[in-house]
């Protein structure tokens, strides 16, 4: 098997109404660049960066999911295995706001009891068509003891801020274990991905 | 003889035979002379096999049957909202937009109205890539854009509603700087789509109408993102058919081609029959079952790495492949799967030709290797697939 070239994996979700920016979101991180042009997603997709933190190569795993309503049971299911999800809404929609209780109830139900959250509102750049004043997107991510970051993924804005810290968050708790197998299921595997053996297995 | 000459043969014939168009089409339609719009036509079970009732039966339900839906689902509410807009003392006697009455035609507008934001938004973003969908129609709706109609057209119900959840949102928030509707009215200004002038509609505006139009109609499952995707395929080759009788009808023939066709498909996107025996997650399952038969090997890996059916089949399954492929290749893997009787099975059989068909790569990679490969397809001739999948169906 091909050595391994990380430490630690990290799996990550994204979830929020549709719309909202989620897989921009993930492009910019994961590549660097602004893409208007996405189709919708439809189910899930998947993406994958390496990052370093504190002498740690960490890979992370992100699942981007559908937004709308009809998907909820396909996607719910990648909660179990997910380390850290993020919860976007669009500072231009007020509707995707008024959502995110939901999208924290579904959290609540369906995810791992010691999952880092974080909330994050997309598409800061748009200050003329902002209807989510930035105080209540800090209050309600107060209101639940998680962070909150305004972000952009069109100017490049706190995106690669917001995983880091995520990651950063998930580093912070997770134990010293045993190597384990890189195949963890991230629909019914729970828990933390511990330490990776850096040899051959 | 080419397939063209004896396709063209099939197709002259007074009552068409059903089998041998079958078989002919299930090896690819050719491009020339324009018969593909007309084979899937006949392979949706819309059009009948006498062709001599053709004429009249496309003037029916083409211009009849679906002029009347338009009349219904469109031009109707929309002169009952401008009236309703303008005669406001009576409305509140009666109805008015807070009636909490779920019977209330204010409400019914209401809900539309997020059905049609949500098309909305995933129209524009339609085959991205390509220019033929922000162009504009030479057919626009007569019926819609007749300038003596002073209603309120979708276009102009998308503008307006999210204009006034703009200027509703912003006083809540205690903004007073509103923008001037001018401003408010450009809605996708990071997008850049162009707006066409009145009087004409890009081709994804004719999706649009479509996919509002089946969601009423079918007010069960409404709409679900990823329709678009079936649609466009249709509406692209019907809407570019070189016989200008045909290709006028493209939006009335491409609704009740997609009515077909989802009346097969449907069940997979209605999420209370996930978990059936009808629902998506069994045809998903069946994928990883068909290949367990054919490839044990491979089938096993997959389950080791933990690569769920779910992680790719999903989309491949619900969209027929639309995503997975350049659209010239999508029309050619739908040749073969409108001309087979067990369109859904066969599909199957196509997903399970496209594992196959990397397997070396598959039995090779790690998690994330596989699941890139699986998410983005790395084999772009169909044909190697079909033939693959068609000779999974003839050992079975």
């Amino acid at each position: 098997m091909a050595k391994k070239t990380y430490d630690l994996l990290f799996k990550l979700l994204l979830i929020g109404d549709s719309g909202v920016g989620k897989t921009c979101v993930l492009f910019r991180f994961s590549d660097d660049a602004f893409n208007t042009t996405f189709i919708s997603t439809i189910g899930i997709d998947f993406k994958i960066k390496t990052v370093e933190l504190q002498g740690k190569k960490i890979k992370l795993q992100i699942w981007d999911t559908a937004g709308q309503e009809r998907f909820h049971t396909i996607t719910t299911s990648y909660y179990r295995g997910a380390m850290g999800i993020m919860l976007v809404y669009d500072i231009t929609n007020a509707k995707s706001f008024e959502n995110i209780s939901k999208w924290l109830r579904n959290i609540d139900e369906h995810a791992n009891e010691d999952v880092e959250r974080m909330l994050l509102g997309n598409k800061c750049d748009m200050e003329d068509k902002r209807v989510v004043p930035k105080a209540k997107g800090e209050q309600i991510a107060r209101e639940h003891g998680i962070r909150f970051f305004e972000t952009s993924a069109k100017a490049n804005i706190n995106i690669e801020k917001a995983f880091l810290t995520l990651a950063e968050d998930i580093l912070r708790k997770t134990p010293v274990k045993e190597p384990n197998s890189e195949n963890v299921d991230i629909s019914s595997g729970g828990g933390v991905t511990g330490w990776k053996s850096k040899c051959c297995s | 003889m080419s397939l063209l000459c004896r396709t063209q043969i099939a197709l002259s014939e007074e009552n068409i035979n059903l089998k041998t168009l079958r078989e002919l089409c299930f090896n690819g339609i050719p491009f020339e002379g324009g018969i593909r719009a007309l084979c899937w036509k006949i392979l949706l079970n819309y059009l009948p096999l006498d062709q001599t009732l053709w004429e009249s039966f496309s003037k029916s339900r083409g211009n009849r049957v679906y002029s009347q839906f338009l009349k219904e689902m469109i031009i109707q509410p929309g002169i009952a909202k401008a009236n309703l807009g303008l005669a406001r003392e009576d409305v509140t006697l009666e109805d008015h937009p807070l009636n909490p009455n779920p019977d209330s035609r204010w409400n019914t507008y209401f809900k539309d109205n997020e059905i049609l934001l949500q098309i909305d938004k995933d129209v524009r973003r339609l085959y991205p890539d390509m220019a033929f969908f922000q162009r504009p129609t030479e057919y626009p709706c007569q019926l819609i854009l007749d300038p003596q109609n002073d209603y309120e057209t979708l276009r102009r119900r998308v503008e307006q509603t999210t204009l006034k959840a703009q200027t509703v949102n912003r006083n809540r928030s205690g903004v007073t700087n509103v923008s001037s509707p001018g401003k408010a009215l450009n809605l996708y200004p990071s997008n850049e789509y162009e707006v066409l002038p009145n009087g004409s509609e890009a081709h994804w505006e004719v999706v649009e109408r479509i996919l509002f139009i089946y969601a009423k109609l079918n007010p069960g499952i409404a709409y679900v993102q990823g329709m678009n995707e079936i649609v466009g395929p249709i509406y692209y080759t019907f809407a570019t058919d070189p016989n200008s009788q045909w290709k006028e009808h493209a939006e009335a023939d491409t609704f009740f081609c997609f009515t077909n066709l989802m009346s097969e498909n449907r069940d997979n996107f209605i999420k209370s029959l996930d978990d059936s025996q009808c629902g998506i997650t069994y045809k998903m399952e069946s994928v990883y079952s068909m290949l367990k038969d054919k490839d044990l090997e491979l089938y096993l890996k997959l389950e080791e790495q933990n690569i769920k059916p779910q992680y790719f089949t999903f989309r491949w399954l619900t969209l027929l492949l639309s995503q997975e492929f350049l659209l010239p290749d999508v029309i050619r893997i739908w040749d073969t799967l409108f001309s087979d009787q067990d369109r859904f099975h066969f599909l199957i059989l196509v997903c399970c030709a496209m594992l196959m068909l990397i397997r070396d790569s598959l039995l090779a990679g790690d998690f994330t290797v596989n699941m890139r490969l699986l998410q983005d397809y790395p084999i772009s001739d169909v044909h190697t697939i079909l033939t693959k999948a068609k000779e999974l169906q003839d050992n079975s």
